[in-house]
């Protein structure tokens, strides 16, 4: 079994199952920014998921713009990306080798790779996945300064599968605890913080008031100077009605003094909110999105 | 007796029917009403059908003389076209909307009329609009006056106006209305009416807590096709999934969507087997913090067309959504 990690530095080889596409497209975002931020080249293989990655990107404040003109960020196309993944075996050692060999050659000190290859090898049955992700492990020993992140959907493998996929990988990255219902993704970047993606609807509003109540019980509890609590909405993509209210009842809980900080919230929970009188909530605070991360949303 | 000035105290509406036999008789009382609002300075929003409308300003030029500036004063509340100018709900809301603006200056008199084009099958598209008029604008400093033909082709017409509207203009002024009752028992001998039957639905599913994101894609791919902006397409995302939550949450029994898609847009319904007691529920906006009463009120403003009615089978809801 490989081992278990939870910093994204440590990646050589390493597999990941998320429990949700919010928790994939979470870890795909950290592991690409972590790589631009070191200086490393960032390859990516979509396969129509370019927009839904620059989505989450843009959500995260990831500045990728330079990093794209610049060569440090490269998104191979679909069509290049289904090449790869559907030739034959024999042709992929020799397609990473070429990868690393430029990335090296243009001088970058190390390069991260990720994306959707290995889905096009699903249809060809466990065995030729294995036997695909054997020869990524080898080329990635022999070439240490590059790392291959890759995911595999728990809808898609039953566990022996998944067993059987993490033995030909040094390493299994793990997250964090979080909520995580398939709709909703939530996590705590930071002691104040909560970070929610997805949507929040009737199926799980409850869980959004039980967060505001914990954040709450912690503020009143605080000893120390009173801080702000930040809801990062940047990823939320739906607010029902009852969640805005819950988001305003739970913000008029807070002493006049603290302020509850909607960070980044689309433009249709923006709405959600609008509607539901949130402008007139002293305590509430919208902080919008970047440029880059309202565009096309 | 003058009509005497709408004071400048009133808080809320003022809600008056008068009745006349003729274009004559009516315009007998509407002139003198109008003239002397115009003649005190205040604002006069009129709901007229074009005929009355016309003839109101010729016997008003006459009247005034140059005096323009008075005949300023008069703002023309147009009835739309579409599914909206025929959902007695969804006026109401409209309406609400257009007399908060003007009435943000001081009171206003509200006149309107019974247009028989609008009448629907029986006329109980008038009842459903005054009821809902009555409950939407009862924080309005408004003086609203009503007029409706003694003799209305449909007996619904003249049941739901002498009974829907606490005030009667008689003689040129407001009386208590003697044959007033409450509006809500109103409507439990006078329902809100269906609308017109669509076809065969484009799309339907049942729904509980699970497929309400199901209902929210669906929404979006249809409006999306139709190049909906997006904020018309957030807001209908908005309300569809309040109504459908609604059914999921309150309604008893199981629930269910349909989905028309249509070239400029898309019409949902949503049924389920409760037997909610208000079809007027959501007319009234919540108070600020309010913990519940919000998602039908949030979906009749950002829609133009949402009705509510009740019957045997349960409780239902159309919404109408144009790109």
């Amino acid at each position: 079994m490989p081992r278990t990690i939870e910093d994204l530095d440590l990646v050589g080889h390493t597999c990941m199952v998320p429990v949700s596409d919010e928790h994939a497209w979470e870890a795909t975002a950290a592991y690409i920014s972590r790589g631009l931020t070191r200086g490393e080249q960032v390859v990516y293989f979509e396969d129509a998921t370019a927009d839904r990655l620059l989505e989450r990107l843009a959500d995260d404040r990831v500045p990728v713009d330079s990093a794209i003109s610049g060569g440090q960020f490269l998104i191979v196309p679909t069509e290049a990306t289904r090449a790869v993944t559907t030739g034959p075996l024999d042709g992929v050692e020799p397609a990473m080798t070429h990868v690393i060999g430029e990335s090296r050659e243009q001088g970058w000190p190390g390069v991260r790779i990720i994306g959707e290859a290995a889905r096009g090898r699903i249809p060809q049955g466990l065995n030729s996945l294995v036997a695909y992700e054997q020869v990524c492990d080898e080329v990635l020993r022999d070439n240490p300064t590059a790392r291959l992140l890759c995911l595999y959907d728990r809808r898609r493998f039953d566990e022996g599968a998944l067993d059987a996929l993490r033995s030909v990988h040094g390493s299994e990255l793990t997250g964090p605890p979080a909520y995580d219902d398939g709709l909703l993704r939530v996590t705590r970047p930071a002691p104040s913080m909560l970070r929610l993606a997805g949507e929040i609807d009737h199926s799980n509003r409850s869980v959004l008031r039980g967060m505001l109540d914990g954040a709450l019980e912690d503020t009143l509890r605080s000893v120390d100077v009173p801080v702000d609590v930040t809801l990062d909405l940047a990823s939320l993509r739906f607010l029902d009605v009852a969640g805005a209210v819950e988001v305003i009842r739970g913000a008029q809980q807070f002493p006049g003094t603290q302020r509850v900080l909607l960070r980044g919230p689309r433009s249709r929970v923006q709405r959600a909110l609008q509607r539901c009188g949130a402008g007139a909530v002293e305590q509430l605070v919208v902080e919008p999105s970047t440029p880059a991360a309202g565009s096309g949303r | 007796m003058s009509a005497g000035p709408a004071p400048r105290t009133a808080e809320r509406m003022r809600h008056a029917v008068g009745f006349h036999d003729s274009m004559a008789d009516l315009m007998s009382q509407l002139a003198p009403l109008v003239r002397d609002c115009l003649l005190r300075g205040e604002t006069v929003a009129l709901s007229l059908a074009p005929p009355t409308l016309s003839a109101l300003h010729d016997r008003l030029g006459d009247e005034l003389g140059g005096e323009r500036c008075a005949r300023d004063a008069i703002t023309v509340l147009a009835h739309p076209d579409g599914p909206q100018g025929s959902c007695g709900q969804s006026l109401a809301v409209r309406r609400t909307r257009e007399l908060e603006a003007l009435t943000a200056d001081g009171p206003v008199t509200v006149i309107g009329e019974h247009d028989s084009h609008f009448d629907g099958p029986d006329g109980r598209f008038w009842t459903d609009l005054d009821a809902a008029i009555h409950v939407a604008m009862a924080h309005l400093p408004i003086r609203m006056v009503c007029f409706y033909p003694r003799y209305p082709l449909h007996g619904v017409v003249l049941d739901g106006a002498r009974r829907l509207h606490p005030l009667l203009w008689e003689g040129g002024d407001l009386h208590p209305n003697p044959g007033h009752r409450p509006v809500r028992e109103m409507l439990a001998e006078i329902p809100a009416p269906a609308p017109a039957l669509l076809g065969a639905p484009h799309h339907a599913m049942d729904l509980g807590a699970e497929q309400l994101v199901d209902v929210r894609t669906l929404v979006e791919r249809v409006l999306r096709e139709r190049e909906c902006p997006a904020e018309r397409l957030d807001d209908a995302v908005l309300a569809i999934n309040e109504v459908a939550t609604n059914a999921v949450e309150h309604g008893r029994g199981p629930a269910r969507l349909e989905l028309w898609a249509e070239p400029q847009g898309c019409v949902a319904e949503v049924h389920d087997r409760g037997d909610l007691d208000d079809p007027l529920r959501g007319l009234v906006a919540p108070e600020p913090g309010q913990a519940r009463g919000w998602g039908l009120w949030v979906a009749r403003q950002a829609c133009d067309y949402l009705r509510v009615w009740l019957d045997e089978a349960g409780t239902h809801v159309r919404i109408h959504v144009t790109v």
